[in-house]
């Protein structure tokens, strides 16, 4: 009887399941929450920072002080083939952290944010 | 209701039902999430920092530098897309792959900008596009 269910569960997940098609995508390195942890203002070098995160994926002036940004972009995608009717969701977010050095090579400040953890794989295309 | 009848009636229901799916996609694609003139109703030009907006909105997407300070941009990105086959209809009596397709691709791109004096003090807030945001970016059929 057990054993007859448990079938019956397996059949009706595998047809639940058919037709769902999971992709994902990352562009660039994970910032990982340490190295960020580890960046102090006003003490942090430079060097330090490159030490830690390796070289910058771009190097901006601001109010001439450099400033280095490190991103990684995220995708995931889920699709729901049912032949006659197709959903199909794609989303996509971004790590960013930027490293703001003063004109001493100093960290003057620290701004970052970690958008992908919130990343899910979602078919439904409608609604938010 | 006669037996027969009724089941003719529920198959006549279940194509009119299933006939506006035939063919069906429908797609999106989201870049980062939207942000709404509420999410951003905070900033007071002149008395908000860029760390109390990075606090509430997250990093920017980009900084630039400009001669009146620093410029913070958030972009982002809504795509729908969908598409009707009615070529299907025809699937069951011609080997022809029939194709009548009705598409629509809405595409929904803004960015938020923050400009910053060189004290990192809001001077100036802006949503790119003037047009509401979803006003361009809806699911609908092609002749709309």
């Amino acid at each position: 009887m057990k054993l007859g269910r448990c079938l019956l569960g397996c059949f009706v997940v595998a047809s639940l399941i058919q037709g769902c098609a999971f992709s994902r995508g990352t562009l660039g390195d994970d910032i990982k929450s340490e190295a960020i942890a580890a960046i102090h203002k006003g003490t942090t070098t430079q060097a330090e920072v490159l030490a830690l995160l390796g070289a910058p994926d771009r190097l901006l002036q601001l109010n001439g002080r450099d400033v280095f940004q490190y991103y990684r972009y995220d995708a995931k995608a889920g699709s729901l083939l049912l032949i006659a009717l197709n959903f199909t969701r794609l989303s996509i977010k971004s790590d960013d952290l930027f490293v703001i050095l003063n004109r001493e090579g100093i960290v003057e400040d620290v701004m970052s944010s970690k958008r992908t953890e919130r990343l899910e794989f979602r078919f439904w295309p409608f609604g938010d | 209701m006669p037996s027969p009848w009724r089941r003719v009636c529920l198959f006549l229901l279940f194509v009119m039902v299933s006939l506006p799916s035939l063919g069906c996609n429908v797609a999106r694609v989201t870049l980062n999430t939207s942000l709404t003139a509420e999410d951003v109703a905070f900033i007071v030009p002149g008395e908000t920092r860029l760390s109390d907006v990075i606090a509430k909105l997250g990093a920017p997407d980009s900084i630039t530098d400009t001669d009146a300070g620093v410029v913070a941009t958030y972009r982002f990105l809504d795509l729908k897309y969908s598409q009707v086959n009615f070529g299907w209809l025809a699937k069951p009596w011609t080997r022809v792959d029939a194709d009548l397709i009705f598409s629509r691709t809405g595409f929904g791109v803004d960015a938020f900008e923050v400009l910053c004096d060189p004290q990192w003090i809001v001077l100036h807030r802006s949503f790119q596009r003037r047009t509401p945001f979803h006003r361009n970016c809806r699911f609908s059929p092609a002749w709309l």
